[in-house]
């Protein structure tokens, strides 16, 4: 691995060894978590930005919570739960003595509404499929809830533990209208919202007399914040320095290049989970001219060096990725591990020269009048900057001309909905391989998430049955053969599998991480100053 | 008569400059370093040790003075491996050509646009207001704002800067113009019967021309500079073309360890505007005082 | 000077409306689509279309310039595409620290570079001269985000003597003084130059005026004879100055505030454009148009303040 210069980089750092951290915060206990974006919005049915799980998970609760193992459901407001034989019934025994910000207590009645605000087609979620196939959800008494499925949902637990199924309080959401989680948001999780300015910063101070809290954290009463302060620093080079200098005391934001130097540096420690699923991946849209050749996209797989990737612009800290999710998730098809595409441009060029793509004088490959020259939409930022960059280079030197179109975040989600590219940039969290596989190949998912245009019936009834599988063994057969499709038709160029990186000062308790939906930090119990 | 002769004749004061300016060193020096910068920019295919878009594996190599620095790559290489060397050659070349154009695109519509209505007074007042009401737009919103519509690109940062050029021209011509048509060979030309084409091409233009370009080299610099800022924001050339605003954003990411990624380009953009600044005052002294308004 | 006031303020409506136009027609002519925005990205096409018949953008553009103009009158500026808060409540919250930014800049950089230029004006030709005159092209020279990186470097994370990141509170306390206290510095340091060189030459000029002469045949003490009529004088362009340059400063504040992710209406203007907030981005400009005739209004009403050749007109 090669290592970034030594002598400005480690002189300056062991000049800061020296120093004392600035802002004296620690007497108060208030921190500031830096991140790269904000959400637009924190109303939980309605946003699905990864900024918004951060701020739900410490705003909010949801029923069921998951472990940082990321395969073991854990309680949440409800402390026990039932499933019927036939897996379309879930009952939910719901706590005590919840109650939201505002004092009013938590009932049923505020799970039912919750849920039916999630899935009822006013409210336009766009991940209502993630509540499952719901027939009806009624309150048994003030402590219980039935929910019931029309058909059998294997992951319907795990998708209850995501911020989407935050339960949210019905005279709030009315009182607000419009602005709901916008100018305010009444919750029942350990921090209550204060202030949010768009892009800058959003506070929340702490949920006095919460004792809730899931199980598996050590603290089962209030947290010990009295106040945290979202910040929001788009320069990831400012976010390594605001660590180093003290200004913010944790953050799973530190881009890969400063982890090394983290690790070495005696005031800041470093946490690092491998359980966390985030993918980075390009896509193709099958139906486009320049990517409609499986031969092509296959040979755009073998062209691309993950290895270099993840060794020299993500400085090793990033695992290289041949599979369209992680090798380790739940229901991985390991079948398919040999004949994954890895990086052989020799073969890639061989390829593309039998199936008649022959380079032009530009040196890019053409046929039958189409040239390799697809466009792609990426993320705005330095992140897929780099990457596309380096994948552009690489498909240059088999003769693909890749044409890359950067926007920011948030205009990029609308850009991505249009049939405007050929290629797309994303990446995502997952908890398993089913999670991923329904969120991006169904074709009623189409134009997004489904953005590959992948519209296969088969897909879907298996899909299908592995969502209403009643045993693991069905469902991993079903999702093992939709991973097998997409492999073989090469819908995707996996890029990377990005672990969790907790980052934060020697003066704070060792901080586990997590990685339900990305949001390293959950639901913040955990955090606390070293006494 | 004798005027015909003295229109024809340039100024005599024109042949004194170039004795003046060569007198002040840092002045030599200056267009000594500025003629070294275009040389560089325009032999860049000829002259870049290496394929400024071609990625390596040998990222964040530091410059040659440095330890771990070697003479493959003299400037060093950036987080993606490529030589920066090269890419600051193709990056100048770049960053100049955006300045001279929208210099020069928006020098000459400002010009004609402050020549015209010295010329004609009562077209003065129309053209001063749009003046204004453009001068309302800072440069950088402009540009930003055209990125909006047309995406990011050298070619709206071109557009956004000609435009933003346009009112300082005009007002600055304008009042050269002004002076200038106090000569007395201005109504000379009018009363042996020119037309009134003719005496603005070829009195007013002419003897303007000079002193506006003078004060167009001075906005050159400024103009560099907002370009440079708009590439930093991300608006300016796209990957993988070197631009070298583009390039100091590039670097700040690796600022705590490579920080010449970020630097190397930033100093030479300062060295090209401190060159274009200090030539443009003096070659603006040796005018002086009567142009100094 | 009321007469000015008056003046300036009827010969800016052409000008504020020239804006108006201007800003509404460049977000027209943007290739994005304001629906699919506000829709939202998983909205069906139906949805977006009937978000865009109730935006009113089906209509044609004159008869939504024409509504766009009436809600501007009332006050209503819409609401912000992304975070869904009034554009004027966006814009309220951002205008505060950009103010204090800019304040912060000019109450140190003037008066130094007033400082320097008459010094150097006085000193003429001296090795302090040169440094000041060195010292302030190199300032105009420099690339606003160098400075801004050098400073971060520097006094941020070396020397850890000023936080970096974001805004800590109002000017008047002290966290919001630190945290105001690099971002100003960057901003003036550019500042600087012009002001010191105009100041110069400006003192320059003056010195050789008859008055002075006169006021040094009163007999006078030299340094008295200076400061008092050679600066007043030059006070002016000095002024002229700032409204001038008015227009750079805003650009280096777009830098400064976006690398010290400070919330002003610089960081708010970028983020806005780039994210096609339409709403949000004719707020800022329309605000800082305003901003400018404001800043050129009250130059004006210095200027008449300061000469009386000029009030008498």
């Amino acid at each position: 691995m090669k290592h970034p210069s030594k002598s400005p980089g480690r002189l300056l750092l062991a000049g800061l060894v020296a120093t004392l951290p600035l802002g004296g915060m620690a007497a108060a206990q208030e921190i500031t978590i830096v991140r790269e974006v904000d959400s637009n919005n924190y109303d939980p049915q309605k946003s699905v930005a990864r900024a918004a799980a951060e701020g739900l998970f410490m705003m909010g609760d949801t029923l069921v919570s998951l472990e940082p193992d990321m395969q073991t459901v854990s309680d949440g407001l409800a402390h026990k739960w039932d499933v019927s034989e036939d897996g379309r019934t879930y009952t939910f025994h719901l706590k005590d003595g919840v109650t939201f910000c505002d004092g009013k207590e938590m009932t049923a009645e505020d799970v039912v509404y919750s849920i039916k605000r999630w899935v009822d087609p006013e409210t336009k979620s766009p991940v209502a499929w993630r509540a499952g196939d719901v027939k009806d959800v009624v309150a048994l008494d003030d402590k219980t809830v039935e929910y019931q499925l029309e058909e059998p949902f294997s992951e319907l637990l795990y998708q209850l533990t995501q911020s989407f199924g935050t339960i949210v309080d019905k005279d709030n959401v009315e009182a607000l209208g419009e602005d709901f989680g916008i100018s305010g948001f009444n919750g029942t999780g350990p921090y209550c919202w204060e202030s949010w300015t768009p892009r800058d910063k959003l506070v929340m101070t702490r949920h006095e007399g919460y004792d809730w809290g899931p199980s598996f954290y050590d603290n089962d009463g209030a947290p010990h914040m009295a106040k945290i302060t979202w910040q929001v620093v788009p320069e990831e080079n400012t976010r390594t320095v605001a660590l180093l200098t003290g200004q913010s005391q944790v953050t799973q934001y530190i881009p890969a290049i400063a982890i090394d130097q983290m690790n070495q540096a005696p005031s800041v420690e470093v946490q690092r989970s491998d359980e966390a699923f985030w993918t980075y991946f390009m896509g193709f849209k099958i139906n486009k001219e320049s990517v409609s050749d499986p031969v092509a996209r296959a040979a755009m797989n073998l062209a691309v060096n993950q290895e270099a990737l993840a060794e020299d612009l993500m400085f090793g800290k990033v695992e290289p990725a041949y599979s369209y999710v992680s090798q380790g998730a739940l229901d991985w098809n390991e079948d398919l591990d040999d004949d994954l595409l890895r990086y052989d441009p020799e073969r890639a060029k061989k390829m593309l020269d039998e199936a008649g793509w022959k380079v032009g004088e530009d040196g890019v490959r053409e046929k039958d009048g189409i040239k390799l020259q697809p466009t792609a939409y990426v993320f705005a930022g330095s992140t897929w900057q780099k990457v596309s960059e380096f994948v552009q280079a690489e498909l240059l030197k088999v003769g693909i001309d890749l044409e890359i179109q950067a926007f920011d975040a948030t205009v990029a989600w609308g850009k991505l909905a249009t049939q405007e590219f050929d290629v797309f940039g994303m990446s995502f969290p997952y908890v398993s391989s089913g999670d991923a596989l329904n969120l991006y190949f169904r074709s009623e998912n189409m134009p997004t998430p489904n953005r590959m245009n992948w519209d296969d019936e088969e897909t879907d009834m298996l899909l299908d049955k592995g969502k209403t599988a009643l045993d693991d063994e069905t469902r991993a057969d079903a999702y093992g053969e939709v991973l097998k499709k997409v492999h073989e038709a090469a819908v995707w160029l996996p890029l990377y599998h990005e672990p969790m990186f907790i980052t934060h000062t020697a003066e704070m308790e060792p901080v586990v991480p997590h990685n339900n939906y990305g949001a390293g930090l959950y639901k913040g119990l955990d955090l606390k100053f070293k006494e | 008569m004798t005027i015909p002769a003295d229109i024809e004749n340039t100024p005599p004061r024109r042949q004194a400059w170039w004795r003046a300016l060569m007198r002040d060193p840092s002045a030599a020096v200056s267009m000594i370093v500025l003629a070294l910068f275009v040389l560089g920019a325009v032999l860049a295919p000829l002259i870049a040790p290496h394929d400024p878009f071609e990625g390596t594996r040998s990222v964040m190599q530091p410059p040659v003075w440095a330890e771990r620095g070697d003479w493959t790559y003299i400037l060093g290489t950036d987080g993606q491996g490529r030589d920066i060397l090269s890419r600051l050659l193709y990056g100048t070349r770049l960053t100049l050509l955006i300045g001279l154009l929208s210099v020069g695109i928006g020098g000459f519509i400002g010009s004609f646009l402050g020549l015209l209505s010295a010329f004609y007074p009562r077209l003065s007042p129309f053209v001063m207001r749009f003046a204004d009401v453009m001068l309302s737009f800072p440069a950088i919103l402009l540009g930003l704002a055209l990125v909006a519509i047309f995406g990011p690109g050298a070619l709206p940062v071109i557009i956004a800067l000609s435009i933003a050029t346009v009112p300082d021209s005009a007002r600055i011509a304008r009042s050269i113009a002004l002076s200038v048509m106090q000569q007395e060979y201005i109504e000379a030309g009018r009363a042996i019967g020119l037309s009134d084409t003719a005496v603005f091409t070829r009195y007013l233009v002419r003897n303007s021309i000079s002193a506006i370009m003078i004060f167009m080299s001075l906005r050159f610099g400024q103009i560099i500079l907002i370009g440079a800022a708009l590439s930093f924001l991300g608006l300016g050339a796209r990957p993988p073309a070197a631009e070298l605003g583009m390039m100091a954003s590039q670097g700040r990411d690796f600022i705590l360890f490579a920080p010449h990624i970020a630097f190397i380009p930033s100093l030479t953009i300062f060295i090209i505007v401190l060159a274009a600044n200090i030539t443009g005052d003096a070659l603006r002294d040796v005018l002086d005082p009567r142009m100094r308004s | 000077m009321i007469d000015t006031a008056v003046r300036r303020l009827l010969q800016s409506i052409p000008v504020l409306i020239g804006v108006l136009i201007l800003g509404f027609l460049l977000i027209q002519l943007s290739p994005g689509d304001p629906a699919r925005v506000f829709a939202g990205a998983m909205a069906p096409p139906e949805v977006v279309e009937q978000i865009r018949e109730q935006m009113g953008l089906d209509r044609p553009m004159l008869v939504q310039f024409w509504a766009y103009l009436e809600r501007v009158l009332q006050g209503d500026l819409g609401r912000s595409f992304i975070s869904n808060k009034t554009v004027a409540s966006e814009l309220g919250a951002a205008i505060v620290p950009t103010l204090e930014l800019m304040f912060a800049c000019l109450v140190w950089s003037i008066p130094l570079g007033i400082a320097m230029g008459t010094l150097g004006a006085v000193w003429r030709g001296s090795f302090l001269d040169r440094a000041i005159m060195a010292f302030s092209v190199a300032g105009v020279s420099l690339p606003i985000f160098f400075i801004c990186l050098l400073l971060i470097q520097l006094l941020g994370v070396k020397w850890q003597l000023f936080p970096f990141i974001g805004r800590g509170g109002p000017l008047w306390t002290l966290e919001g003084l630190r945290h105001i206290a690099l971002p100003a510095l960057s901003l003036g340091l550019i500042f600087i130059g012009p002001v010191a060189r105009m100041t110069r030459s400006s003192v320059l000029e003056v010195l050789k005026l008859d008055h002075v002469r006169t006021a040094r045949s009163k007999g006078l003490k030299e340094r008295r004879v200076i400061i008092k009529h050679a600066l007043r004088n030059a006070l002016l362009p000095v002024i002229t100055l700032v409204g001038l340059q008015a227009g750079y400063l805003l650009g280096g504040a777009v830098v400064t505030e976006t690398i010290f992710s400070y919330p002003g209406i610089g960081r708010l203007s970028v983020g806005a454009i780039l994210s096609a907030d339409y709403p949000l981005a004719q707020g800022c400009i329309l605000v800082l148009a305003l901003a400018f005739i404001i800043i050129n209004m009250i130059v004006d009403m210095l200027y008449a303040l300061l000469d009386p050749r000029v009030q008498g007109k």
